[in-house]
């Protein structure tokens, strides 16, 4: 990931300018708040009313709420169901991607924003279950930066909207991963646009290395493994069809990437791991994440 | 069925059943074959068809048939049959098959381009009534003009059953088997004979059937010089030691940086270390790795 100066100092000067440059939706900052706090000082009622001052989040929380995705198998009516069948912590999941997501802008330039909704809750859900499967300490935390790991990606089509869809198109036409794509187009990737954007949102340190590393683990200083988790998931949901629409035409070994062996570091587990299974078990995932994001992305 | 009705029709169907899942489980520890929670419906279907046969009532019932009783191991094989019943036909497994067209094939051919003897060899072992080398075959006549040009390809198919190569010569096909095949190969390479099709002669030559016991040490030895092993569903028929024995027997049957493609949802965890699991993409392969002591080990 290297940036020419001239193109970063280019970058920085228009993502000061924009005014319209995604900032986090008004009414998740005080409901993600809120729901910090420890959950017998939860209220139903008011988280509830909390999300409802959005119509659109409110009704895409409803969609997310009634997918098996979310581990929920009977059908909730409303909000306040919604709270108390999944949880508040799985509500909070679910409105951080709500909210997250609708940060693309509407018009993609040519660009599927389903494909990139599909991509990043994938990778959200993919980060929790290896998560879970590997017994990483913090599953939620890996849910919530597999949802953010691809944050650059979004500033690129605020910033550099014509730019960055001319790298998209080369990534399509050759097979290639898009930051290879971005690379040789614009000069940097998502990976250092969206540290930007994660700095200016003032995300916990932790979520900028996944922002800014995921596709070099290795180079994260404290050799982070939620950075490596999420390079990993993020690798496999590209390589199992949520790959922002197009198909990545090249060989991969999980097994050698640097970012495994990183997070064997931490996770003794991880040196005799049934990658086949984990691959395997992520099939299902693809499937209901095609589903939840066409029904949530037409409310 | 509109994307909502899909989501409400999974909700409808309940959180799997923990017996089903168990036997989930069960099979793909002993046979390494998974059915991912979207394939649930599907192995429950099969064992319900067992139930039926064996007048057992619940899955509880059932699982015990396969772990308990005396005739388990009867009752296993019985399910695998259940679970692969069907699963012949032409193009099944098309990720696969773009894989090694498009990734393998330009690989192996770039390797061994500076060899002596211009030669591709595939093996399909066990390859049944002879859907998969003839769907082999004519993708590799796809490309006999332009990368495989001054290449001799040849397609080893064998069988253990004597019935199906016989079907296998006859190249004669019903409506099942050519369900998956596409107008393009279909006008290409079958001829009509009543109601049924059959491949055209063309597509033949370079296929030779021959009657093998993966089993038989002697005559598996001679199998050598392979470029792409294909054994699809049919290792989980096999106990780990036969398994292993097999998994060897490819092992020294394939040339250096050799292939082995399984079935779909197939493992080899847990059987061998010698190959390297890769990801191509919606598709996995085992790449023949090397040896560190450099000698191929004897069965």
């Amino acid at each position: 990931m290297t940036t020419t100066a001239a193109t970063r100092e280019t970058l920085l000067k228009r993502l000061d300018g924009l005014h319209q440059i995604p900032t986090i939706p008004a009414v998740l900052t005080p409901l993600l708040h809120y729901l910090q706090k420890p959950v017998e000082q939860l209220d139903v009622q008011k988280t509830t009313d909390m999300i409802a001052q959005d119509k659109s989040l409110a009704a895409q929380c409803l969609q997310m709420a009634n997918s098996p995705l979310f581990g929920h198998w009977q059908k909730v009516d409303s909000l306040r169901e919604a709270v108390i069948a999944l949880g508040f912590q799985r509500l909070r999941d679910i409105a951080m991607s709500c909210g997250v997501l609708n940060l693309l802008p509407k018009d993609c330039g040519g660009i599927n924003p389903v494909a990139f909704w599909e991509h990043s809750l994938g990778c959200a859900l993919v980060c929790r279950h290896f998560a879970l499967k590997i017994s990483f300490a913090d599953p939620s935390k890996a849910y919530l930066s597999g949802l953010l790991h691809d944050l650059g990606i979004i500033v690129n089509l605020w910033v550099l909207p014509l730019e960055f869809a001319a790298a998209f198109e080369l990534a399509k036409a050759e097979g290639i991963p898009l930051h290879e794509a971005e690379e040789r187009v614009l000069g940097f990737t998502h990976c250092e646009s969206g540290r930007l954007l994660a700095e200016r949102w003032d995300l916990p340190p932790d979520l900028v290395e996944v922002v800014s590393l995921h596709h070099t683990p290795q180079k994260s200083p404290t050799q982070s493994a939620l950075v490596a988790l999420v390079g990993i998931s993020d690798l496999l949901c590209r390589l199992r069809g949520l790959n922002y629409g197009y198909v990545e035409e090249r060989e991969v070994s999980i097994g050698e990437q640097p970012g495994v062996s990183v997070l064997a570091q931490h996770c003794p587990n991880l040196r005799s791991f049934d990658w086949a299974r984990l691959t395997f078990e992520l099939d299902s995932y693809m499937d209901e994440v095609h589903t939840l994001v066409h029904s949530v992305y037409r409310t | 069925m509109t994307s909502a009705a899909v989501q409400l029709a999974a909700l409808a169907e309940g959180p799997p059943d923990p017996e089903l899942l168990r036997i989930r489980d069960l099979i793909y520890q002993v046979a390494g074959i998974f059915h991912p929670d979207n394939k649930l419906r599907l192995l429950q279907d099969r064992c319900g068809r067992r139930m039926k046969e064996r007048d057992v009532k619940t899955l509880r019932e059932y699982l015990q048939c396969l772990t308990i009783q005396p005739s388990r191991q009867a009752e296993l094989m019985a399910l695998l049959n259940e679970i692969t019943i069907g699963e012949t036909s032409f193009f099944r497994n098309q990720p696969q098959l773009d894989a090694l067209r498009q990734i393998v094939l330009p690989k192996m051919l770039e390797v061994k381009a500076k060899l002596p003897y211009r030669r591709f060899r595939v093996w399909s072992a066990g390859c049944s009534t002879g859907e998969e080398p003839y769907t082999l075959g004519m993708m590799l006549l796809e490309d006999a003009n332009t990368r495989l040009k001054d290449w001799t390809t040849e397609i080893l198919a064998t069988d253990l059953n004597e019935r199906s190569l016989a079907h296998a010569k006859t190249a004669l096909y019903g409506s099942y088997s050519t369900r998956n095949l596409s107008a393009y190969y279909r006008q290409k390479y079958f001829s009509a004979v009543g109601e049924q099709l059959q491949v055209l002669p063309v597509a033949r030559t370079s296929t030779s059937f021959n009657r093998l016991n993966l089993c038989d040490d002697a005559r598996m030895t001679f199998m050598k010089g392979m470029d792409v092993i294909f054994c699809c569903n049919v290792l989980i028929y096999f106990d780990l030691a036969s398994k292993r024995r097999v998994i060897q027997h490819f092992y020294n049957n394939l040339l250096p940086h050799g292939y082995l493609f399984l079935g779909h949802s197939e493992s080899l965890y847990g059987v061998s270390d010698d190959f390297r699991l890769v990801h191509l993409p919606g598709t996995t392969a085992y790449v023949k790795a090397e040896r560190t002591r450099g000698e191929s080990r004897k069965v």
